[in-house]
């Protein structure tokens, strides 16, 4: 049994930002990722970051994990290519490195940063190869050099739908649409006019209806929607492509913590069901806190700030200096108040609001 | 809220709720409302083993799982939903380690054939033509039941709701039972989350929960829950066709005709509350019993665990009737883990008690007035 104070499952933007807040304020860390290298869902972001000095704006996703450790740091334990496979409500939890090392960790306190997965769409031919979702694509070409195909079929037109896109395009593949069945593209505009310069059309209230092809994908058949999200007859196209890339969105995942006991909601804002938590991101099992997109899927800033928010209340409760604790938790509450708001920020509030307290309410 | 009534209410949407609904429904009584809590099988039935078998010690099980298992094999058929229950009869291999339990077996399977149950005892090495990878060190005997076997749960009570509903029964899935109105003596109504049911007979089929319900009708059952955990692995290929079944080790597994593989075992020290969460310690239990049994099994990754509750009677016997005090309200409970296989004989025989017929088994010896008079059964042969 592997005994830590805090133990932060999830080494992405916000379980490394959690990590280092918490040994930053003293407190002996073990960091576990089930991928080979620390970063998470960064090291696919080859784009630079908006916002604030303060939140890395003008670095690229893949150079920030570095930035997030601070030199010295020599409270963490980093333990890779390591799954959490339970979470048990006697405060314990397995896990396995590689196949075949299988250990139990006993921590104090845990922060649980394990990100979200993506959502999938039930349509004809969805399980032929060749359709994938946006996040593995991003795997493919941005960690392991892989294209996945000549010409693409894009699925949903928020920013992980055009940002991909764009780096299609910048991997030399083609794009032969984007289709979205909203009325209006979700993501950053300023993206989604790089893809039109392109010569990228992006077809809003358009949605695929069909994934054609013997082996592989071979063609997708595509649609306009009326106001009501039907299918108007006869808009049916047939587009030649080798790949359909899913962009719709992300769901958090909660399992581990479902299996702790800490109670969920389906927060649609949020990505789905989320686990209920406080203003500090504490769950409902007090020994467990919360951040990143597991807490409500937003951005990559947010996340990092919410690491730092829990990583602090997580070492406030393991008996870490009270005062400097509470300085990171009130500045982290503060800024992502500032990222929050604004009409962006609408429905993560409206979500978050129907989260916070639920403690005292569920 | 709309005045409701029906002829029957049975409280609970597991195997035994559903099964008794379809065989009411089938004599003419369709006038029947099944509530549940939650959803069809979310209760012990879905969480079960699943498997049935007909080598118990006691002539009275072995006459109960003959008549079940003889249902099942048409069950498909007659119930005629398009859903498969998924019988797999390849038999159970029950492992006997000890002088005592060779001779315990020896009664038992005399017993069975007796019953007309194909079960025999068989050598170590039989066994081993059986379930070619069993690790027999220390075996003394086995016995083998070729009709015996395993059974998808879900499929099976979602077949029965299916077929009753057709029949004109109504199922209240999402729906609590929060009271149960006695007047002189007899049922007159049943309160739910979704308004009153006036009825003048209630089942109690509520599995884990039964002495909680019969508390609401006045009547005192001495049932109480006990955890029980389960685990399930990755699929692969068929290797294994009967479950195996160790009362020594007290494990039993089994591989569904998915592939995957099922198992679990008895723990005396089990939490005896309404609780169904896992342990890392069952985990690692099982493994450390299961494995030197069924040693290719270290090769497989496990998927899920999960728990359900048995609803134990102090005799791990049923309690099948009518409340002595309280008339009009039967139970079907305390199955104490042999629910899930009794459910067709079960649903037969509360159908008949409850349109007033006498029932085609002779049942008294389950009622509840035995623990009174200290008329106790004991199956020797339980996990």
């Amino acid at each position: 049994m592997v005994k830590t104070q805090l133990l932060v499952v999830g080494g992405g933007p916000a379980g490394l930002a959690a990590a280092d807040t918490a040994a930053s304020l003293g407190i002996q860390v073990l960091l576990v990722d089930e991928g080979r290298s620390l970063g998470g869902q960064l090291v696919k972001q080859t784009h630079k970051f908006f916002g604030s000095g303060e939140h890395h704006a003008g670095v690229r996703g893949i150079d920030i994990p570095q930035l997030l450790l601070k030199e010295g740091q020599d409270k963490i334990t980093f333990k890779l290519n390591t799954t959490v496979i339970g979470c048990y409500q006697d405060r314990v939890l397995t896990a396995l490195t590689g196949e075949d090392e299988y250990f139990k960790i006993s921590p104090q306190a845990a922060i649980f940063a394990t990100g979200a997965s993506e959502k999938f769409l039930a349509f004809p031919g969805n399980d032929l190869p060749g359709v994938y979702g946006a996040g593995a694509v991003q795997t493919l070409m941005n960690q392991y050099g892989v294209l996945p195909g000549n010409r693409v079929l894009m699925v949903g037109a928020g920013n992980i739908g055009i940002i991909v896109s764009y780096q299609l395009l910048q991997a030399g593949v083609q794009v032969a649409a984007v289709v979205e069945a909203a009325p209006q593209i979700g993501g950053y505009l300023v993206h989604a006019s790089k893809l039109a310069r392109a010569g990228v059309p992006i077809l809003t209230r358009h949605t695929i209806l069909a994934a054609r092809g013997k082996e592989a994908v071979e063609s997708a058949v595509i649609a306009r929607l009326d106001d009501n999200w039907q299918v108007v007859p006869g808009s049916q196209q047939e587009l030649e492509v080798d790949v359909v890339c899913l962009a719709v969105g992300l769901s958090p995942v909660v399992d581990l913590l479902r299996q702790a006991g800490c109670r969920t909601r389906y927060v649609p804002e949020l990505g789905g069901d989320v686990p209920v938590r406080d203003s500090l991101l504490r769950t409902s099992q007090e020994w467990i806190y919360v951040a990143g997109d597991v807490a409500g899927v937003e951005e990559a800033s947010a996340a990092m700030v919410e690491g730092r928010l829990a990583g602090a209340a997580a070492a406030k409760q393991l008996g870490a200096d009270v005062a400097a604790a509470d300085e990171i938790i009130a500045r982290s509450q503060a800024s992502l108040k500032a990222l929050r708001g604004g009409p962006v920020g609408e429905k993560i509030r409206s979500g978050i609001a129907k989260l916070e307290g639920g403690i005292a309410n569920a | 809220m709309t005045k409701m009534s029906a002829d029957v209410v049975i409280v609970g949407g597991g195997i035994i709720g559903c099964a008794t609904a379809y065989y009411l429904a089938k004599q003419g009584v369709t006038d029947v409302v099944v509530v549940e809590r939650d959803f069809l099988a979310s209760g012990s039935t879905g969480r079960c083993g699943a498997g049935v078998r007909q080598q118990w010690g006691l002539k009275m099980n072995i006459l109960l799982a003959k008549e079940s298992i003889k249902a099942f094999e048409t069950l498909n058929e007659e119930l005629d939903t398009g859903l498969d229950i998924e019988f797999k009869q390849q038999g159970y291999l029950m492992l006997a380690y000890t002088e005592k339990m060779v001779e315990q077996y020896k009664k038992n399977v005399a017993l069975q054939q007796s019953l007309d149950v194909p079960a025999r005892l068989i050598s170590p090495a039989e066994a081993r033509e059986i379930v070619p990878y069993l690790n027999t060190d220390g075996l003394l005997a086995a016995t083998f039941c070729p009709t015996d076997g395993h059974i998808n749960p879900f499929t099976t009570t979602n077949s029965y709701a299916i077929a009753a509903r057709r029949l004109g029964v109504r199922i209240m899935t999402g729906t609590e039972v929060t009271g149960i109105e006695v007047k002189d003596g007899r049922v007159v109504a049943v309160e739910t989350s979704a308004g009153k049911i006036h009825t003048n007979a209630v089942l109690n089929a509520s599995g884990g929960y039964s002495r909680e319900v019969a508390a609401m009708a006045g009547v005192d059952l001495p049932t109480y829950p006990e955890r029980h955990q389960i685990l399930v692995t990755e699929p692969v290929a068929p290797i294994q066709g009967p479950m195996v079944i160790s009362l020594h080790h007290g494990f039993y597994c089994q591989q569904t005709p998915h592939g995957s593989f099922i198992m679990g075992f008895g723990d005396p020290n089990e939490l005896k509350e309404h609780v169904v969460s896992s342990t890392w310690h069952f985990m690692e239990e099982m493994a450390a019993k299961v494995l030197p049994v069924l040693p290719p099994l270290a090769q497989l990754r496990v998927v899920r665990q999960w728990a359900g509750l048995y609803n134990m009677s102090p005799d791990a016997q049923p309690i099948l009737g009518e409340a002595p005090a309280c008339r009009g309200f039967y139970n079907a409970v305390g199955f104490s883990g042999h629910g899930f296989m009794l459910g067709p004989v079960t649903g037969m025989l509360m159908a008949e008690l409850i349109s007033g017929k006498e029932p085609h088994i002779d049942i008294s010896p389950l009622s509840l007035e035995r623990f009174e008079k200290g008329e106790l059964l004991r199956e020797p042969s339980v996990v």
